[in-house]
């Protein structure tokens, strides 16, 4: 893989970064035809975000330079902390980098990221990577009966009111107002600190749909990189939910990228089954009624047709604007090692990314993508390769090989 | 027990909220005393602060449009609230362009300062944003504790100098000794001091000015008959008095200090409608 940013887009890209890193220790380097996917998860997976980049984003994109050696473009995961500091000081770097190369040096196992500055200097940086499989989670947010889109500034002004240190916070909505508050796990913790709750009207909203009144319970600083990252840009931010458990995407759009975080949600403690329902099934907005089957029935064309790189068979997901699941689709194939035609749906691939992960102790587990496909009738479609591949073997409900 | 109180004017609210950072700088928690007519910050000395202790007053009136109590009791028509100033700053910081802001005592899951603030929005239904801060009611017993402090007997009283100057100096003298003396007499000088092993550093003042207290205000016996040129000092600890500096948003119509020789340092601020006393003790 081979890419080259100029001087502004070094930028937006270094932000990407920083936004990534509220998330997750580790990045991921996916090239893809389509552009180049970073992306991160945090350690108990219950946050994961994901930023495109289209072949518009680089001055030059070559995904992999080696196609005709049969290689596949190679997927990296990098340490964050390596990372970061390449893209520190954003502003300053700017005014100086007039282009940033990165590249893949398969052989020596380094990504190399070459900052061209002025005064004909050149910044060289070569990082080692791990080798893995792409990390991706599938969320079908055009099943989400709650969506909102909101100017980024609007997100920003109700953030503000709460404390950067605030952990989770409850989102509901109802038809005739939307409400973001504090969440407090145990009555004992909120007398020590301050309850905050902030009320608007439905207008407010660019665009507002509430297909089910509900309030998520998700961690509010794993979103603040995406709204400090849409802010400047002013660009505006999808938000997409359901009920208490189901996961919440946040997107932001552009031309040359695509940012996508999706968050865990705390389930409803009074709900008694585990698994919720499949959220197509009540669901009034309009999706093709092939949204719910396409579930269920997906291992089908999984196993045949679709193991071709070619996701465009997955008719639920044509029906979202605001997402794009060919994506997705053609992820849960490349989940496998390369050059694996699947047999059957193995849905974790047996090599896991190397990097320990630790299980949730909270309760904001990966409830986050099991809750999604909840119907636990079809053991091969109940644990879906929509958990982040960085899953260990501690999944919900049985996997199989 | 009830209260509740409206700010409608935006000057007012951003002075009001001045007043809660500039108290919130100076102390974790303190109390806050409601009146019909005023409200209190009060800091009482204890061994935990240091012997610091601090009342800040507001006169109700220049601050809400509707102020409403109704205390412990008839004849005790008072309440004694003990809260964090910082949860309450930070309930205001980001109130500060509200159409109003509305505070009141409530009962969550434990006694409240509800403070709903309606902020201007993007529809024709406001935004309201409400912050729940967590108070202890003071019980009537206690009372006793968070009276006003009393004029103390000083031996000097003199202006501060411009606050930015005093406190620059301050700054640099912190990172050379633990200790400041600041001494002052009635003929508007004043130095700062500081001494260690190393070095001694002394700034001084001049033509600062003296409050004239007079009979009445002061308890001194003879103000009047003190020698001009003699010096009053107290020796303190550099941090409190640089906290005390620190928090200074605004600048005051009138600073002063108050110096009990080798006992206290009392220092006065006032604005229109508020005043600040700090009283900081001297150390050997």
């Amino acid at each position: 893989m081979k890419c080259v940013i100029e001087g502004n887009g070094v930028k937006v890209f270094g932000k990407a970064v920083h936004a990534l890193s509220r998330i997750g220790n580790e990045i991921w380097l996916d090239p893809q035809e389509k552009g180049l996917a970073v992306r991160t998860v945090n350690s108990s997976q219950s946050a994961y975000a994901c930023f495109c980049f289209t072949p518009l984003f680089f001055q030059q994109y070559i995904p992999d330079p080696d196609i005709q050696n049969g290689c596949e473009a190679v997927k990296c995961m990098l340490n964050m902390k390596c990372v970061l500091p390449l893209f520190r000081c954003a502003s300053w770097k700017e005014r100086r980098v007039d282009r940033c190369e990165i590249s893949v040096n398969i052989p020596n196992s380094r990504v190399i990221f070459q900052f061209h500055c002025r005064h004909g200097i050149t910044k060289t940086y070569n990082l080692g990577y791990q080798e893995c499989e792409a990390l991706q989670a599938v969320f079908p947010a055009h099943l989400c009966p709650n969506v909102l889109m909101a100017q980024s500034k609007l997100l920003g002004d109700i953030v503000v009111h709460f404390p950067v240190s605030q952990e989770e916070v409850t989102l509901s909505i109802s038809s005739f107002k939307v409400t973001l508050k504090t969440f407090c796990e145990e009555e004992n913790n909120c007398i020590k600190g301050m309850n905050t709750e902030l009320m608007l009207h439905p207008d407010e909203f660019d665009y507002f749909q509430v297909g089910e009144d509900s309030a998520v319970t998700f961690c509010l600083k794993e979103l603040r990189g995406l709204l400090s990252f849409a802010e400047p840009y002013g660009l505006p931010v999808n938000c997409q939910f359901g009920v208490a458990g189901q996961p919440v995407s946040f997107t932001v759009k552009d031309m040359t990228l695509e940012a996508h975080v999706v968050l865990s949600t705390l389930t409803d403690p009074n709900h008694e089954s585990p698994s919720q329902p499949a959220p197509g099934d009540d669901c009034p907005v309009n999706v093709t009624n092939t949204s719910t089957a396409e579930i269920t029935t997906c291992e089908s064309p999984m196993e045949t047709e679709v193991c071709v790189a070619d996701g465009e068979h997955v008719a639920s997901s044509q029906g979202s604007e605001v997402f794009n699941p060919d994506l997705h689709m053609r992820k849960m194939i490349q989940l496998h090692a390369p050059g694996e035609i699947l047999p059957k749906l193995s849905l974790i691939p047996e090599s896991a990314l190397t990097t320990p992960v630790t299980p949730a102790t909270s309760k904001i587990r990966s409830l986050l993508f099991g809750a999604v496909y909840s119907d636990g009738g079809k053991d091969k479609t109940a644990d879906l390769p929509s958990l982040a591949c960085a899953s260990d073997t501690e999944d919900d409900g049985g996997t199989e090989e | 027990m009830k209260f509740r109180a409206k700010i409608i004017d935006v000057g007012c609210l951003n002075h009001f909220t001045r007043v809660v950072n500039t108290v919130s700088r100076l102390t974790k928690a303190c109390v806050l005393r409601l009146t019909c007519d005023h409200l209190y910050f009060v800091l009482s000395g204890r061994v935990a602060t240091g012997g610091v202790s601090m009342w800040c007053e507001l006169s109700q009136v220049n601050f809400f449009d509707e102020f409403q109590l109704e205390g412990v009791s008839a004849d005790a028509n008072e309440i004694f609230l003990e809260v964090a100033p910082e949860n309450f700053s930070r309930a205001l910081k980001t109130a500060q362009n509200a159409k109003s802001v509305k505070i009141k005592l409530t009962k969550k899951t434990c006694p409240c300062l509800t403070l709903a603030a309606e902020l201007p929005s993007l529809s024709s239904v406001s935004r309201v944003v409400t912050h729940d801060i967590p108070v202890d009611v003071i019980p009537r017993r206690l009372w006793h504790d968070f009276r006003e402090p009393q004029m103390p007997d000083f031996d000097v009283s003199i202006y501060l100098p411009p606050l930015k100057t005093m406190k620059s100096v301050v700054d640099r003298m912190k990172n050379l000794s633990n200790y400041l003396v600041l001494e002052a007499n009635l003929n508007g000088e004043m130095n700062l001091k500081i001494e260690t092993d190393l070095v001694s550093v002394t700034t001084h003042f001049k033509e600062l000015g003296n409050p004239p207290w007079g009979d009445d205000g002061s308890q001194s016996s003879s103000p009047t008959h003190r020698d001009p040129d003699l010096m009053a000092e107290a020796r303190v600890d550099i941090k409190k008095l640089q906290q005390f500096l620190m928090g200074q948003q605004v600048n005051p119509s009138k600073a002063m200090c108050n110096i009990v020789h080798r006992r206290i340092l009392h220092l006065i601020f006032l604005h229109e409608d508020v005043s600040l006393q700090y009283f900081i003790p001297a150390v050997e």
